[in-house]
């Protein structure tokens, strides 16, 4: 068991994962919100991830630069360098309390973002995404709270689809006191 | 009555002050009757230095004055010129100081300039609430500033009553600040649940105190201190803190986005090591040794309680020691949660590594298990309780289990040789993977320690600390009583040794963040990748005894109990060759030797590792 989600088929060894073939980050549907599922959980775990990428994004990439992320092609155009070189660990993670989920956001450069979703529907709504999600199965509040999540770039959705971006912290970093 | 509780800077700004939290609840239940309003000055000076500064004195450098320069007094200085109307006064001294220990004055100098301007403002807020008495906690730097306003604010309502209490006036030095500011009416002394309600009795009936212990108060023109008490303050009758003003102080404060606010907490005071064996270097449990401490249930009660009301995740607890019953009875609790709690505990070092695990689990991941030293003579000096090997195990399961360790390596302990530390610092290279030292510190003399109170451990000679000078204007015999810290003839190593030490120390630091040294199975063979500083890349193979061997040592054995545990593996070991093997262990620098006892170091775990202020 690797705790981490099935829909992406992968290898851990250690720390390190491998997804068994290239994510689709192209934002056209459902293959693309479990790409960014499995990412996440990585990320939260603190496990290393070695993946390539698939389809060019229809949306900010700069969405996912807290995730891990992908190798440098072996050749050809690379359009994801500044992934690579801006990649930090802790830039935007979520923490759960008792009815409320807090977010630190430091994906602007230079600026730390403290996030308390503590309003029910926001937090239920975050608390749901963290499973891809299609968009038409949300009722009325579910929608408004996902686009209040859009707006602060907590959630991708593209393609119908919508996933929660921040990962949960299962794993301080030493210092803890560094992010 | 109206009582006005202040805590001035520099207290920390991402902490509530514990000590207005309680105070606020003990004043309220005991006297309904009473309104109970606090001043958070040192959310205030933040606020009034950005503003005025035009943001060129932020958090940062509050920080930088107000917790990194304790050891300077350098926090208390900005306003001693406010305290004794000279905006000069004590500057050619502190500069002298500063030159001659090369300390970095020109944060602090440009404060100073603000201290005035913002003690008339305080002064002006505090009375605009009307308060009938105004009680002031001080601890650390916190004394200069507070006697600031409390002149001020007795200058320009002589009628009011000035409360001074906290750490800072724990035994004789309360008495010194009461004795030597006569503006400063009351000073509470020790634990002041009972103290501070009978005071208010005794002030609401217009009678005199003589029967508050510890409590200082004029007769007239003479101050007065009542004979302290030895009875401490029952866990039941120390309430829950209320933290409701500072957060409205904090909601409305443009500090907020600076900082990452965290809760306070208290689950004990006392130490029960120290009831023991009292750490000859450790002054911090005052005159209050006893241990006590709340029932687990109860302290996870008001974390509950606390989070769903603050939304705070981070919490803080200030107790000196951690109650040993809290790992069956607090942090069991604390992990059933659900939560992402982030706590900081000061622990022992001597724990199991199922003691580490359960505080990882908790997400108690900041620890600070007063390690000191990696020596066991010194150690032993110190009536540390602890060995180095132990501490050396503590430090390696730090890794396993990603916990931060906050530690100091502490040195200049009476009786101390070069040679106690030789054997210690030739290894420390091999430790480099392991969370080093904020650096080697060459211990204080404090009031309260065993140091201090017994002139035979050698200190004998003593004066308050030089800093004091550029911070009181009151002659030596005064600030012999006032102060905390003070300067002593040298002890211990020094020369050649303390400069390895100190070099070793911060090659330690250097190498830290890209070493590893990492165990892995690999069927029967157990691998050790060594990826440290200063050693070429190896990964070296052990199987059989060999690696039945390096796991036994993880616990820390001697050669023959080590023998006798691989024996009873049933492995058979040539007669001569264990010794020689664990030898060769060393030199690779697999284990680490104490006296006759080794321990491995190779970790399990590799914790996802940041550098502090990376971003």
């Amino acid at each position: 068991m690797s705790g981490l989600p099935g829909t992406v088929p992968h290898r851990l060894t250690g720390r390190r994962v491998e997804p068994a073939g290239p994510l689709d980050l192209s934002g056209t549907g459902r293959a693309t919100a479990e790409a960014v599922r499995f990412l996440r959980e990585c990320q939260g775990l603190g496990l290393g991830v070695s993946w390539r990428a698939a389809g060019a994004p229809a949306y900010d990439p700069g969405l996912l630069s807290h995730l891990p992320p992908p190798a440098a092609p072996a050749a050809g155009h690379d359009g994801w360098a500044a992934w690579r070189t801006g990649h930090a660990h802790g830039t935007l993670y979520h923490r759960r309390g008792p009815d409320f989920v807090t977010v630190l956001d430091r994906r602007e450069r230079g600026a730390a973002v403290r996030l308390t979703l503590d309003h029910p529907a926001l937090h239920a709504t975050f608390l749901r995404l963290l499973e891809p999600t299609p968009v038409d199965a949300l009722d009325a509040d579910g929608r408004e709270a996902l686009g209040l999540l859009a707006a602060e770039r907590l959630v991708l959705a593209r393609g119908g689809w919508a996933v929660t971006l921040p990962p949960r912290i299962r794993r301080w970093p030493v210092p803890c006191t560094a992010i | 009555m109206r009582v006005h509780l202040v805590t001035m800077p520099w207290h920390p700004l991402d902490l509530p002050s514990l000590q207005l939290g309680l105070l606020n609840r003990i004043v309220r239940q005991a006297r309904p009757g009473d309104e109970v309003t606090e001043f958070h000055g040192s959310l205030r000076w933040a606020e009034f230095l950005l503003e005025h500064s035009g943001g060129r004195l932020g958090p940062g450098e509050y920080v930088e004055v107000g917790s990194d320069a304790i050891f300077h007094g350098l926090g208390d200085w900005v306003f001693s010129g406010v305290l004794y109307d000279d905006p000069g006064w004590g500057l050619a001294r502190l500069r002298d100081y500063a030159a001659g220990r090369d300390v970095f004055i020109d944060t602090a100098l440009a404060m100073r300039p603000y201290a005035a301007s913002f003690v008339d403002a305080c002064a002006t807020e505090v009375l605009a609430a009307g308060p009938d008495v105004v009680g002031f906690t001080t601890t650390f730097m916190q004394n200069v500033p507070s006697l600031a306003l409390a002149r001020e604010l007795k200058r320009r309502r002589p009628e009011l009553t000035v409360v001074l209490g906290g750490s800072n006036c724990d035994g004789p030095m309360g008495h010194a600040l009461h004795r030597n500011h006569p503006f400063v009416d009351h000073v509470v002394r020790g634990e002041a649940e009972y103290t501070f309600p009978a005071l208010l009795r005794h002030l609401d009936a217009g009678t005199d105190p003589t029967d508050v212990p510890g409590l200082c108060w004029w007769d007239g023109t003479v101050s007065r201190a009542n004979t302290e008490t030895r009875r401490t303050v029952a866990p039941a009758d120390i309430p829950s803190p209320d933290y409701d003003q500072w957060q409205t102080a904090l909601d409305a404060s443009p500090v907020l986005e600076y900082i990452h606010p965290k809760l306070v907490v208290e689950g004990a005071r006392g130490c029960w090591w120290g009831e023991k064996h009292h750490c000859t270097f450790c002054g911090l449990n005052g005159t209050a040794m006893a241990f006590r401490a709340k029932p687990g249930e109860r302290l996870w009660t008001e974390i509950d309680r606390l989070v769903r009301r603050h939304r705070l995740l981070d919490v803080v607890t200030v107790d000196n020691i951690i109650d040993m019953a809290y790992f069956r009875d607090f942090l069991p609790r604390v992990v059933d949660s659900g939560w992402d709690l982030r706590l900081h505990y000061e622990v022992k070092s001597n724990l199991t590594p199922a003691q580490l695990r359960l505080l990882g689990d908790s997400g108690t991941v900041h620890i600070q298990p007063g390690i000191e030293s990696l020596g066991s003579r010194v150690l032993d000096l110190m009536d540390k309780g602890v060995t180095g090997a132990r501490n050396v195990r503590t430090l390696r399961e730090c890794e396993n289990h990603a916990l931060t360790c906050s530690w100091n390596l502490l040195y200049g302990f009476p009786g101390e040789t070069a040679e106690d530390y030789t054997p210690v610092i030739d290894q420390l290279p091999a430790l480099v993977h392991l969370q080093p030292p904020s650096g080697a510190h060459r211990i204080q003399l404090e009031r309260f320690s065993p140091h201090f109170t017994d002139p035979g451990l050698g200190f004998g000679k003593r004066r308050p600390a030089e800093m004091y000078q550029h911070v009181y204007d009151l002659p030596e015999d005064e600030l012999t009583d006032l102060v905390y810290l003070f300067d002593s003839e040298p002890a211990g190593i020094a020369g050649p040794a303390e400069r390895r030490l100190q070099e070793a120390v911060a090659a330690w630091r250097a190498g830290h963040e890209h070493s590893r040294l990492l165990f892995e199975e690999d069927g029967a063979e157990l691998l050790v990748h060594d990826r440290r500083h200063g050693r070429p890349p190896a990964t070296h193979r052990f199987t059989g005894w060999g690696a039945a061997a390096l796991r036994h040592l993880e616990a820390g054995r001697t050669v023959s109990a080590l023998r006798r545990l691989l024996t009873a593996d049933g492995y058979e070991l040539p007669g001569e060759d264990l010794a020689a093997w664990v030898g060769r262990a060393r030199e690779l620098g697999l284990v680490f030797r104490d006296g006759a006892t080794y321990v491995s170091l190779p970790t399990w775990g590799e914790p996802v590792r940041l550098s502090e202020g990376a971003r």
